[in-house]
């Protein structure tokens, strides 16, 4: 069992959700964040800072500003991972910084509280 | 690679992104929580206080950052120098795999 945690564009829920479905995976959880990545900034902007605009190096604003995103965590079986992985990144790839992240974890158990079953019964 | 979760106090956790930023760690992922530690929530008079607000910050670094980034962030959120009970706790867990959207390429092993 692997867990896969995505951080995606909130735009990009409903397409998301779609595709994870599409994917077999009908059971995840979805909540809100803010992050930030490597810290990009827009060339043209910053551009218009070295030429010695002043009004475009208050847009630049502080660095380290949070971005609005949203993470959707599914608990699936090993041989699932891959084609969550590539559904996500399918539906999700813009090409543009802040497109976001798939992380992989490993989990150890899974328990049904309905009917105490443990493992891959589960989650399926 | 390793994700680092932090739950530090909501009024830290700027302090904290910033100390992360300037020590060259920008990629992170934050929010709210509510929950309680080993103290049992706080009791004030008659009432126990056990839901209280914490923000989650959840990084995932290379193996061989792991100890500079829990460093940076214990000694950042930590209240008035020597630490007291509301801090927070840090977890490290095991990622096996991480993928960019954008470039849709998955990330260095570790």
């Amino acid at each position: 069992m692997k867990e896969v945690i995505a951080v995606v564009r909130i735009n990009m829920m409903n397409q998301t959700k779609k595709a994870l479905t599409d994917a077999g995976i009908a059971a995840f959880f979805a909540h809100e964040c803010q992050g930030r990545g490597k810290g990009f900034v827009n060339p043209k902007i910053l551009a218009g800072v070295d030429n010695g605009y002043e009004e475009a190096a208050s847009v630049l604003g502080e660095k380290g500003k949070l971005y609005p995103k949203r993470m959707v965590t599914a608990v699936v079986e090993d041989a699932k991972v891959d084609d969550v992985v590539q559904a996500i990144i399918a539906v999700n790839k813009t090409g543009k910084p802040g497109d976001g992240k798939i992380f992989v974890l490993p989990v150890m158990d899974a328990v049904r509280v309905r009917t105490a079953e443990k493992g891959e019964i589960a989650i399926g | 690679m390793l994700m680092i979760r932090a739950i530090v106090r909501p009024e830290k956790s700027d302090e904290v992104l910033a100390a992360l930023m300037d020590a060259g760690f920008p990629a992170v992922t934050k929010y709210s929580v509510a929950g309680r530690g080993k103290q049992r929530g706080i009791k004030i008079g008659d009432v126990t206080y056990d839901e209280i607000p914490k923000t989650m910050l959840m990084m995932v670094v290379k193996d061989e950052d792991k100890d500079f980034v829990i460093q940076t962030v214990m000694d950042t959120a930590r209240t008035a120098g020597k630490g007291a009970f509301g801090d927070g706790k840090i977890f490290v867990s095991p990622v096996e795999e991480v993928y960019t959207v954008s470039s849709g390429v998955k990330e260095g092993q570790s």
